[in-house]
């Protein structure tokens, strides 16, 4: 490794410090991976406290990993950044294990194809596309619900979080009325760094933080699973929890920390994405009248945006796999055993990826993001995050006549998942 | 002239689908394109899975 190329220090460190993502619209982070992907495309970070990682920058390198998850593992080490102090600190509450939970995402082939065959089925497109006439009367419900705040109303907080919050749970069976404490947990395993949306009297500026609050969030997750779980083993009923309480894995019931690891992963990621993803797509509808102007006037435009503000927004900023033998990437000899940090925001902002990447274009053609990742753990749900997204715009966008920031908006402080938290717009209607 | 109705594949790891009658034109497989006439070595346009990957979508 001695000779692998060695990144500045003073350059990464920021990117390893979750205040650095939630400056502006992380035009700072977006400087920083755009200056690797040129002078350090593939090279190592030996940033104090960490181990070392590789920062992966290019579309085509993320793509070359992700497509082999038997080199590049995701159950052997952290999936997320993570300092070595968080490490011995994750190893010591699960007594041995690398990570809290054993999601999808922490799972390597056979078991992640195992898991991930119990519901996938339910998230296939022609699945999901049964669900688009519920799903359009919740966004529906929605929209008058925020249009009835008038102007100034924070599209973040008061849709964006909620409307996919509530789709997914109401999949999964949870009550509406456990939905906000279900945000909530969303929050702090997320954004566990950002003043507004971390637990309550967690310390932030505390390294060791990440982890104290990811098993304070398992423990609820699991307190909260458990009588749900043993009702649908008794009695099933058509929601996911059922779908994931009686799944067998090689014949027999799942594990319970594969259990209920499966339905945080469902009442999280599920939606926290998609929020950040629509929160988005409003800012920058309400930053760029001309854009707001295209895609409102040509409602086939839709699909193309929402693709778009995928790419734009990448709320999974980042997962870490783990070498599990010598590979040459890029000319460069990653070694087993070595760590390798694939950017999704620096991929989707690849020059030779995307022409003129930091441009916003609703008719980008191919749009072929890595917003979802790639390969064997591309994300479950695309295609009921994609159903969503043009349901709401479908909906909204033939109400609004015009839109603009009534404030500035802000971005969540996070490392991994985020997005914006507060996007305050005034509005005309049509 | 194949005078089949035309027929969806779907990838089974993401579900991805692809339409005969609909091509890629984006990657400059023609509308219409047969199912078979796609190269062999096509990957999945969403996750890279290998063409072995795709079942044949019934109705």
């Amino acid at each position: 490794m001695s000779t692998a190329p060695t990144i500045p220090v003073d350059l990464i460190a920021p990117a390893f410090n979750p205040a650095t993502f939630g400056i502006g619209k992380r035009e700072v982070i977006d400087g920083i991976f755009a200056r690797l992907r040129k002078d350090y495309p593939l090279a190592i970070a030996e940033v104090p406290g960490y181990d070392p990682h590789w920062i992966v920058t290019k579309y085509d390198d993320i793509r070359e990993i992700s497509r082999q998850d038997h080199l590049f593992h995701s159950a052997d080490r952290s999936k997320t950044l993570a300092s070595q102090l968080a490490e011995q600190l994750m190893r010591s509450y699960t007594g041995g294990l690398p990570t809290i939970f054993k999601t999808l995402v922490h799972m390597d082939d056979p078991e992640h194809a195992e898991h991930r065959a119990v519901t996938q089925p339910h998230f296939y497109p022609q699945a999901v596309a049964k669900l688009e006439p519920q799903i359009r009367e919740t966004a529906r419900r929605y929209i008058d619900a925020f249009l009835a705040k008038g102007q100034g109303a924070d599209f973040a907080t008061e849709l964006a979080f909620r409307y996919p919050a509530e789709v997914v749970l109401t999949l999964i069976g949870v009550p509406k009325e456990d939905h906000a404490k279900m945000l909530d947990l969303t929050h702090w395993l997320f954004t566990y760094a950002d003043p507004d949306l971390c637990r309550p009297g967690a310390n932030i500026t505390d390294p060791q933080e990440i982890i104290k609050t990811w098993d304070i969030v398992y423990s609820e997750f699991k307190n909260y699973y458990e009588s749900m779980i043993r009702d649908r083993q008794q009695c099933p009923v058509n929601d996911l929890t059922s779908v994931i309480a009686n799944g067998k894995i090689g014949g027999c019931p799942m594990n319970e920390r594969n259990m209920i690891s499966y339905l945080v992963i469902a009442s999280t990621a599920g939606h926290d994405t998609t929020s950040a993803t629509t929160a988005m797509g409003m800012w920058t509808l309400a930053e760029n009248p001309e854009i707001f102007r295209k895609v409102k006037d040509n409602p086939s435009l839709i699909p193309g945006f929402v693709e778009e503000t995928i790419r734009w927004t990448s709320p999974v900023q980042q997962f870490v796999r783990s070498a599990t033998e010598d590979y040459v990437l890029r000319g460069q000899q990653i070694r087993k055993g070595d760590l390798l940090y694939l950017s999704y925001i620096s991929g989707n902002r690849d020059e030779e990826a995307f022409p003129d990447p930091f441009r916003f274009d609703p008719e980008r053609s191919p749009n072929r993001h890595v917003g979802f990742g790639y390969g064997p753990h591309i994300c479950l749900g695309q295609h009921l995050a994609r159903l969503e997204m043009k349901i709401l715009w479908e909906e909204l966008l033939p109400r609004l006549a015009s839109v603009q920031m009534a404030a500035p908006g802000k971005f969540a402080e996070s490392e991994f998942v985020c997005g914006p938290k507060y996007v305050p717009i005034n509005y005309t209607l049509a | 002239m194949n005078t089949q109705p035309w027929r969806k594949y779907q990838c089974v790891l993401c579900g991805e689908i692809y339409d005969e009658e609909l091509g890629v034109p984006e990657f400059d497989i023609a509308p219409g394109t047969r199912w078979e006439d796609v190269r062999d070595d096509w990957l999945c346009m969403a996750c890279g899975a290998p063409k072995s990957e795709y079942v044949l979508l019934e109705d």
